[in-house]
């Protein structure tokens, strides 16, 4: 239990720091020293006109959106930690956005960022309306608090950053590179808040949603899918890993969350072998595909590995950096050339 | 009257599937009234919603209606998590 900070979400300290654990007691203070310099380097840097707004609303367990108001930008922790994860969770977002590819907030404009949470009664999910991310609490059995993981409030957000730039259709494969971006920044947001390299993270997407009883370690793996969960009650992580798999479905709008499987796989590969920080390399190529212009709102899983290595080959020249991402492809059974 | 909600879809990207056999509740006409509220004049086409919603296909008595998270209107929600709490579960 020695390195928890490079494993371990902030809110799993926070929670382990209360229940009195040493270890991530310490990890917590490293991280929040981390979190702090990163802070202080961010303000020392010159800022195109200032962060975007949060404003963080309480649904009051109703489906009444957006709720009420409690937490709006640079206002003080309430006594809620839901609202103070979303709040938090949002701003690690916008740092990845802004601090690693110089775009501000998901519409690259600042836009202000909204988030309502307590929605519904025991809801057992989280989604992106168009215009806020939404979260519910979890029936904490199979569930707990959809604010609990920053890689879930990545995921969501991400799904604005789409939106606002190759606004990929949701359904079918279209949707499965909506849903796959979605957990590679995701996933990145995490990597980027606790200072990890390719190697060291997790790449899982929802470490720590499952409930107490639940068989399995998250709700997805980028690294291997198919391998998150296998429980008598949720059943067995669906995510194929390859196009050997690749489920053809009328339910979750042709398999979006199912087939997603198959591009995660193909960025974690790339991140791997190029090694480092993933969001550097392998995260600036794909960072590059989705903003660039190239992508139809219908692309398929061959359209977007042809994008990723031409946004390679246009940021890092012929070589060893396209190398690895059509070799990426190609292990997971998409033809990149 | 027989009602099958099935949810498909969410952050998990899991289906749901119950049924609820109205016909041992003593509160059937409240049931029978909501449901028939609930199917009255919703899609038969599926509905795509938002990213990470949820979806919806309710069947009563046969006849099978589509809506999507965060769109229900409240005869629908009310239904749905009746039929999805105290339904029997279906294998999808």
């Amino acid at each position: 239990m020695t390195p928890l900070c490079t494993i371990i979400p902030p809110y799993l300290l926070d929670r382990l720091a209360e229940l009195g654990d040493e270890n991530a007691r310490r990890s917590l203070a490293a991280d929040t020293a981390l979190r702090a310099a990163r802070a202080t380097a961010l303000r020392a840097a010159p800022l195109p006109a200032g962060r975007p707004g949060r404003t963080v609303a309480d649904a009051g367990h109703s489906t009444r959106l957006p709720g009420r108001t409690v937490r709006t930008e640079g206002g003080p922790p309430t006594a809620d930690p839901a609202v103070n994860r979303a709040y938090d969770g949002l701003g690690a977002t916008l740092a990845l956005l802004l601090e690693v590819y110089g775009r501000r907030s998901v519409d690259g404009e600042g836009l202000p960022l909204q988030a309502t949470v307590h929605y519904g009664e025991e809801y057992d999910n989280a989604f992106w309306d168009g215009q806020r991310m939404v979260f519910g609490d979890g029936d904490q059995v199979v569930f707990r608090d959809f604010t609990g993981c920053v890689d879930v409030i990545g995921h969501e957000l991400t799904h604005g950053v789409v939106q606002y730039s190759a606004a990929l259709e949701y359904r079918g494969q279209s949707g499965a590179l909506n849903e796959s971006l979605a957990d590679v920044f995701g996933s990145l947001v995490k990597q980027y808040a606790l200072g990890q390299q390719a190697a060291d993270a997790d790449w899982l997407i929802g470490a720590g949603l499952l409930g107490p009883g639940v068989r399995g370690v998250a709700l997805r793996s980028l690294k291997a899918p198919g391998t998150a969960y296998d429980d008598p009650r949720l059943g067995r992580d669906p995510q194929p890993a390859s196009m050997d798999g690749y489920l053809e479905t009328g339910s979750d709008q042709g398999g979006v969350h199912l087939n997603s499987g198959i591009p995660n796989r193909a960025f974690y590969l790339t991140a791997v072998e190029l090694g480092g920080a993933a969001w550097e390399r392998a995260g600036r190529i794909w960072y590059d595909a989705m903003t660039g212009g190239a992508l139809r709102p219908d692309a398929d899983f061959a359209d977007f590995a042809r994008t990723t290595v031409a946004a390679a080959r246009s940021r890092f020249g012929e070589g060893p950096v396209v190398e690895a991402v059509a070799g990426a492809w190609k292990q997971v059974g998409v033809p990149a050339l | 009257m027989r009602i099958q909600v099935s949810r498909s879809g969410g952050f998990a990207g899991r289906t749901t599937a119950a049924e609820l056999d109205t016909r041992a509740r003593i509160d059937a006409p409240h049931v029978h009234a909501l449901a028939r509220e609930a199917v009255a004049g919703a899609s038969r086409n599926r509905v795509y919603g938002v990213p990470d919603g949820y979806h919806y296909a309710i069947t009563v008595d046969g006849r099978t209606v589509h809506c999507a998270d965060p769109s229900l209107t409240e005869s629908q929600r009310e239904l749905v998590s009746l039929v999805l709490h105290q339904g029997v579960q279906l294998q999808d």
